[in-house]
């Protein structure tokens, strides 16, 4: 029931929004969309992976890859500057991953460190499985990810935010 | 029957049976993997609308109502450069002897269906098949790019590493490194780089802070990457975009991480070296050297771009000209110099140099500073005539040769991806009926 509200919420609050600001012309509803959705923080939306059947624009992904990173939105001319740098490589991935790895190098940076991971590691796999995926762990994701947190004194939270954000399941929605 | 005999049609028997799943549709036991010509090849799209009448036939100015005639490709074509009148600033040849001397000319080549866009002109060209289609921004090519033909009919398989595609011009060009057709697709795909964004301005300013992660860390991205991703019952299909495995992958990013940082300078093909009279197609010339260098990629198509500037100004148009011209002299010295005789490309490279399409007869009503008038490409005869030049080693590709004249065109835009199936020795594996054109055996020895 909780579920169901938190989709309604999540589908009315741009329509919402657009009557809201409606003398804004310039407003694309899709873009509105990812912001609102990314300002508010670690609301489960999705039940399971499977509901994620549709690849994420180069602009969704890169909105939202900021917005996960920094918590905050982006600034247009960055989202369509990173997005023609993109559209200039082929390997998507390795794009990706030097984006990423240049956005976790940037010092305004808002991640976790590495002693909360260790503090709490079922909070912070619950809360990582949140700000990406939108929905919680499963019982077994989360127990092999504490397990490997518990296990490997070198594995860190710039690790799991890179392989997270590189994940195939980011990149849909 | 004695012991020895029936152990010797037994062997026979043993043997045939294992090998029958394996006859090709073709009726050989295996795919043909020594019957390539060479191992590299390079295809220079040399696009952006050339008219013949400023290539091939060297009329310069004699269009614009000035008597002056000459090669403004002194590189490419044998021929003396213009005297007088001079709307380029010329650059000496960096080749002693013309492409022209080591390859065989089709000056009478033809683009026959289809508009004469540039989007369609690239399409057909890379995917040898006509199309109707317009610029689509979405959307891949109906058929497969030779990128596709060639990463699934080589025998062994080929990684993308072995195939590139470079464009100067972003828009839809970055969509041509495979096609949406169901049998091809993403896996056989090239890899892509537009230079002048991955490298450029954009590429240093968000790209040249990324981490140079260690082995250990890469391992643990990859390890927790692998696990998301085998959780992730995904039934739409991969991510867009082309697939290297992990090792290629750290390859492509290291390379790159290098263009970006200058501990792998780039030389640009300018006569200094140096960023001076530098165009875009001469960036995307320079960085596909790069490519060629640190890969020997075994399939390269690289296109010239900043020719369309013919719409408005026709001086321009021969100055990209003459420069574009020069980037081919001088990746043609580097793969046949020193530096590509260590990499193994020397005598084992051929380059086919083709334009997409052409432009129209008669000007449109815009002029240049010098007076001149441009021209657009709308379908006309005269933007369907288009040349062909296939450069290689003379144990390979006939020497100094011209097939075809003006009453007598020879060949189709549709014909160089059969033609490169043929040097690459997978022609026989590409299913019937997939590409319409034909080899152009009159090239080749």
């Amino acid at each position: 029931m909780n579920m169901q509200v938190s989709k309604y919420f999540f589908f009315l609050l741009p329509i919402v929004l657009l009557f809201a600001t409606s003398c804004k012309k310039t407003i694309i509803e899709e873009t509105v969309y990812d912001e609102v959705i990314y300002q508010l923080d670690t609301l489960p939306v999705y039940s399971s992976n499977l509901e994620k059947d549709r690849e994420k624009s180069d602009i969704q992904f890169i909105s939202i890859l900021y917005a996960d990173l920094f918590g905050k939105a982006i600034a247009g001319n960055i989202t369509g500057e990173l997005s023609e740098l993109k559209l200039s490589f082929g390997d998507k991935v390795t794009l990706n991953q030097m984006i990423v790895s240049a956005f976790i190098n940037d010092p305004d940076i808002k991640i976790p460190d590495n002693q909360q991971m260790r503090d709490d590691p079922e909070k912070f796999v619950t809360d990582i499985y949140r700000k990406f995926y939108l929905r919680n762990p499963t019982a077994y994701e989360k127990y092999y990810l504490v397990k490997l947190i518990n296990e490997d004194p070198e594995l860190t939270v710039e690790h799991f935010y890179t392989a997270f954000a590189l994940s195939n399941e980011y990149s849909f929605y | 029957m004695n012991r020895r005999k029936f152990i010797k049609k037994a062997s026979l028997l043993t043997a045939g049976t294992l090998a029958a799943p394996y006859i090709l549709p073709s009726g050989r036991l295996f795919a043909a993997t020594g019957s390539r010509k060479v191992n590299h090849v390079i295809f220079v799209l040399f696009a952006g609308g050339i008219r013949n009448q400023e290539s091939v036939k060297k009329q310069y100015l004699a269009n614009q109502g000035l008597p002056t005639e000459g090669n403004v490709m002194p590189n490419i074509l044998s021929g003396a450069e213009p005297g007088a009148n001079l709307v380029y600033q010329p650059w000496n040849p960096v080749l002693s002897n013309p492409l022209q001397k080591s390859a065989t000319l089709f000056p009478e080549m033809r683009y026959k269906q289809g508009p004469t866009g540039h989007y369609n002109g690239h399409t057909v060209a890379m995917t040898g098949n006509y199309t109707e289609t317009g610029l689509n921004l979405n959307i891949k090519p109906e058929y497969p790019t030779v990128f596709e033909y060639y990463r699934k009919h080589s025998d062994p398989a080929r990684s993308a590493l072995n195939a590139w595609w470079m464009s100067e011009g972003l828009g839809p060009y970055p969509s041509l490194n495979y096609s949406r057709h169901p049998d091809y697709g993403s896996l056989y795909g090239a890899n892509y780089m537009r230079p002048a964004t991955t490298i450029g301005n954009l590429g240093q300013e968000y790209l040249s802070t990324a981490k140079d992660y260690q082995p250990d860390d890469v391992s643990r991205i990859n390890m927790l990457r692998n696990f998301l991703d085998s959780n992730f019952a995904n039934q739409s299909g991969p991510v867009s975009g082309i697939a290297n495995n992990d090792e290629d992958r750290e390859r492509i990013r290291s390379f790159v991480k290098g263009l970006l940082s200058g501990s792998n300078p780039i030389e640009w093909p300018t006569p200094t070296g140096s960023a001076q009279g530098l165009t875009g197609d001469l960036i995307n010339i320079g960085a596909a050297w790069k490519v060629m260098e640190e890969f020997q990629p075994e399939l390269m198509v690289i296109n010239t771009f900043n020719l369309d500037v013919c719409h408005s100004n026709f001086s321009q148009y021969i100055n990209f000209l003459h420069r574009a011209d020069h980037g081919v002299g001088w990746l043609w010295n580097k793969i046949q110099g020193p530096e590509g005789a260590a990499l193994g490309l020397k005598d084992d490279t051929v380059m086919i140099l083709m334009p997409e399409h052409g432009r129209n007869l008669d000007p449109n009503n815009v002029s240049d500073n010098n007076g001149l008038s441009a021209y657009d490409h709308t379908s006309d005869a005269n933007s369907r005539q288009i040349f062909s030049l296939i450069a290689g080693p003379p144990s390979v590709i006939r020497q100094n040769e011209v097939i075809g004249a003006g009453s007598v065109p020879v060949g189709e835009s549709i014909d160089i991806i059969p033609t490169i199936a043929e040097l690459l020795g997978f022609r026989d594996q590409i299913p019937s009926g997939m590409l319409p054109g034909r080899v152009l055996h009159e090239a080749m020895v």
